[in-house]
């Protein structure tokens, strides 16, 4: 295997690994929470930009709601296939490849024009 | 049913869900959203959003048994992925104007012919094309993988066909919630004459990609409820996780056509909801 190669995959292996314990350690303590409050505060469903998602799952965390972690954990799933997807332009880039890294920005506008089109209630 | 024991449910929904996912290789969204829909009556916008996550969860779960075994086709996967997540996008703006029974019904078939399916016999590795296409040799998609220890070169044709195929894929997985990757395997092996073990690892790629596509309209439009998405993808996780540690000790071919029959069960009932509202 050679050094690209090698990185390429020490760096897909590190997103998996942290993304899936991360979401769901971030799932437990949600459901945690909402169970110790005996499921009685439904969390309300998030929608906009990422952006404002996890700002007001920020703020809920200060209050240790539910949604703050639950929220973030889906924000983290959704963001796990696009790091590897830059983890796929990265190494195009790093062999000059410009036609598959010019097709790899074009797929990442793809996912972002799914955001976008979603929070404009299309 | 109360709030607790309604998520409780969900969870151990999810983690059947990624179980028999993982085992069978059916994947998850055809379990979750027949689960969500028909047993917790959730609108069926809500229920393939939240099935998407479950996706891009099975997918993620399932990623390290092929990352670094050289089978995943990069190229193919980035040039593909142009029209699966161009499919996703148009599926999950029209989603939110089809009417609920089309879904319903729409879903019925696909999950009927996944079920069958199931009982085709499994692919081997034949020779693929003796020559890559203008078109595939210009974007370079032919390719090599390693198999006991020698390498096995490709050649790619069918590109056209199959990134119409992939449109078709990312469309029917936003519209439906499902991951599409037997739509996606077919184009790459059956079309374009990639390897059924590169198609597979490669699929694998795209399909979390092309859920995050629809995955993020559902989100950023409001269909994902935290509790109810956060019960289904941590049960995915732990599902999928048995499963991978039981695949070698089950009779998996066997499982696989039993789930089938159930499946097919479900696709009628499903087929019934959308045709006569049952």
């Amino acid at each position: 295997m050679n050094g690209i190669a090698r990185e390429r995959r020490l760096l897909n292996i590190w997103i998996l690994r942290v993304s899936i314990v991360l979401c769901a350690l971030l799932i437990a303590m949600g459901l945690a929470i909402f169970f110790a409050h005996g499921g009685a505060h439904i969390p309300a469903t998030p929608s906009g930009s990422l952006r404002r998602i996890m700002h007001t799952a920020a703020h809920a965390s200060l209050g240790l709601h539910a949604s703050a972690f639950l929220d973030a954990a889906i924000v983290v799933l959704l963001l796990t296939p696009v790091a590897r997807l830059l983890v796929g332009i990265y190494v195009s880039a790093r062999v000059r490849d410009w036609l598959y890294v010019a097709i790899g920005v074009l797929v990442v506008a793809l996912v972002i024009t799914g955001v976008i089109a979603g929070q404009s209630g299309m | 049913m109360s709030a607790s024991l309604m998520v409780m449910v969900i969870l151990f929904g999810g983690i059947a869900a990624g179980l028999v996912g993982s085992l069978t290789g059916l994947g998850g969204g055809m379990i979750i959203v027949p689960l969500l829909t028909l047993a917790f009556h959730l609108p069926i916008p809500e229920a393939v959003g939240i099935s998407l996550f479950g996706v891009i969860a099975t997918s993620t779960g399932a990623a390290p048994r092929f990352v670094g075994t050289g089978l995943s086709n990069v190229r193919a996967a980035l040039f593909l992925q142009i029209a699966a997540s161009s499919g996703a996008l148009i599926g999950a703006l029209v989603a939110h104007h089809l009417p609920a029974r089309l879904l319903f019904a729409l879903f019925g078939i696909v999950l009927g012919y996944s079920a069958i399916m199931s009982f085709r016999p499994q692919h081997s590795d034949v020779a693929g094309a003796p020559e890559s296409s203008p078109l595939a040799q210009r974007l370079r998609l032919g390719s090599r993988y390693q198999q006991a220890g020698q390498w096995v070169e490709y050649r790619v044709v069918g590109v056209m066909p199959g990134f119409g195929i992939m449109i078709g894929a990312g469309f029917l997985s936003a519209l439906l919630g499902i991951g599409s990757g037997a739509f996606k395997v077919l184009a790459m092996d059956r079309i374009m004459k990639l390897p059924f073990r590169v198609s597979t690892a490669t699929s694998n790629f795209m399909i979390g990609i092309t859920a995050a596509t629809s995955a993020g309209f559902y989100l950023s439009h409001g269909d994902i409820p935290p509790v109810i998405a956060g019960a289904i993808i941590l049960g995915v996780i732990v599902g999928a996780y048995i499963g991978g540690h039981l695949v070698r000790m089950l009779p998996v071919a066997t499982l696989r056509k039993l789930f089938a029959v159930v499946l097919l069960l479900v696709a009628l009932q499903m087929l019934l909801k959308g045709l006569f509202n049952l």
